[in-house]
């Protein structure tokens, strides 16, 4: 009961040829067809590089950081050891250059030490070594003669610095052997 | 009788090119318009790739070969499962992503004795009913040979967007016939071979989608203001 010359009119034939021949499809649905062709393996997975672990977990560096800190420990320790076992001359020698007041409180600070030097070679308790006294006597005057004459120079009216110079050539005068015997000048 | 054949038409790319003014049975071969999402690095190359280099390169693995050739065809392909599923979105994507699926495990064997997008396309309407197929819990309800099809005059005027509905309320059957006819421009031998069946039953089958679509157009016609 069919009609095999059935025709469209020309209006059902426009209706036809007006209807749109694309559509867009939805977004989304392009990205998701490359992932499940990805998937399967028919396209290529973007290569991603591999994120290396950093650097700093890696054990040789993580040896060369620990062998870096025990250096540099060891530097400063050693360092420190150095500081503190120079001498009162060598520190005043190192803070040579400074303005007025730093080296007036330099000179505060080691004549402290001197002080503090003597102070412990006074009290020490033997009293048998005759010969160690003397030589630490004789030290300790020489020191203070250098001082004194250092004074002068930066003090030449000054009547102490003088009086110590006088004292302690008078001494040296006193204890001079006979001329035939002297052997060694100090300062 | 069913309205279909149990046999599916095998994925020969038998549906020639229709519409004497598109290029390779499409409207346009140029880059796809409107939301597509557009990646910097997939834009549109000055100078189309043939389709066949860019076949060459997706059976490579080549993902931006894919995308352009998925931009080229989708538009047209989706139009097409659109009206073959009844308008229901869902379903067309999910006809067009499988559609695409199919293709790229098929590329290697076509032999380019027709258009790349009419063997697609052809792919697509397989896909679309055996969709249908496997989601209808019952079968789809057609009508019989002998029955009386509605009874409506040729009209004279049909608005498009009434003729896009009345189109997408047909049995699917029925639709598809009508759409590769009446919308593509496919000959009924033509369609007969795309889908199995003998080109009286795909005569028989637009006569009564016509005049289902006829009656849908004249009531709503009869119902609307003069």
């Amino acid at each position: 009961m069919t009609d095999p010359h059935d025709e469209l009119t020309p209006a059902e034939r426009r209706a036809f040829e007006a209807l749109s021949r694309e559509a867009d499809a939805p977004r989304g649905l392009e990205d998701r067809t490359v992932a499940l062709l990805q998937a399967r393996g028919v396209l290529a997975v973007p290569f991603r590089p591999v994120r290396a672990a950093p650097r700093y977990w890696q054990p040789a560096w993580l040896v060369g950081a620990i062998a870096a800190s025990l250096a540099l420990f060891a530097t400063g320790f050693a360092f420190g050891q150095y500081l503190g076992a120079r001498t009162a001359t060598i520190a005043a020698a190192v803070g040579l250059g400074g303005s007025i007041a730093e080296r007036t409180q330099h000179v505060e600070r080691t004549g402290s030490d001197y002080v503090a030097a003597l102070a412990a070679l006074s009290q020490s308790r033997d009293t048998n070594d005759v010969a160690g006294r003397q030589q630490a006597t004789q030290t300790a005057l020489s020191a203070l003669g250098a001082a004194a004459q250092e004074v002068a120079r930066l003090a030449p009216e000054d009547p102490l610095a003088a009086a110590v110079l006088r004292g302690l050539t008078e001494r040296r005068r006193q204890m001079q052997p006979p001329a035939a015997q002297r052997a060694v000048v100090w300062y | 009788m069913p309205p279909w054949p149990a046999r599916v038409a095998g994925l020969t790319g038998n549906l020639p090119a229709r519409r004497g003014n598109q290029v390779d049975g499409y409207g346009s071969p140029s880059a796809p318009r409107g939301p597509i999402r557009v990646t910097p690095e997939v834009t549109a190359p000055a100078v189309a790739v043939p389709e066949r280099a860019l076949a060459e390169r997706v059976l490579a693995g080549d993902e931006l070969a894919f995308r352009q050739l998925y931009r080229r065809h989708t538009p047209r392909l989706f139009q097409l499962v659109l009206r073959l599923v009844g308008g229901r979105e869902a379903d067309a994507e999910d006809v067009v992503q499988e559609t695409w699926l199919k293709a790229t495990e098929r590329l290697g064997s076509f032999r380019w004795e027709s258009a790349f997008g009419t063997w697609l396309c052809a792919i697509g309407l397989n896909v679309a009913r055996e969709q249908a197929r496997r989601r209808s819990r019952r079968p789809e309800v057609d009508w019989p040979e002998d029955h009386d099809p509605p009874q409506a005059a040729p009209l004279d005027r049909v608005e498009p967007l009434d003729l896009e509905r009345a189109v997408a309320a047909l049995p699917a059957g029925y639709r598809t016939v009508l759409v590769l006819h009446d919308v593509e421009g496919y000959t009924h031998e033509e369609i007969g071979v795309a889908l199995g069946i003998a080109p009286g039953t795909s005569k028989s089958q637009l006569f009564w989608a016509r005049q289902a679509v006829r009656a849908a157009l004249g009531s709503r016609q009869k119902g609307s203001p003069a």
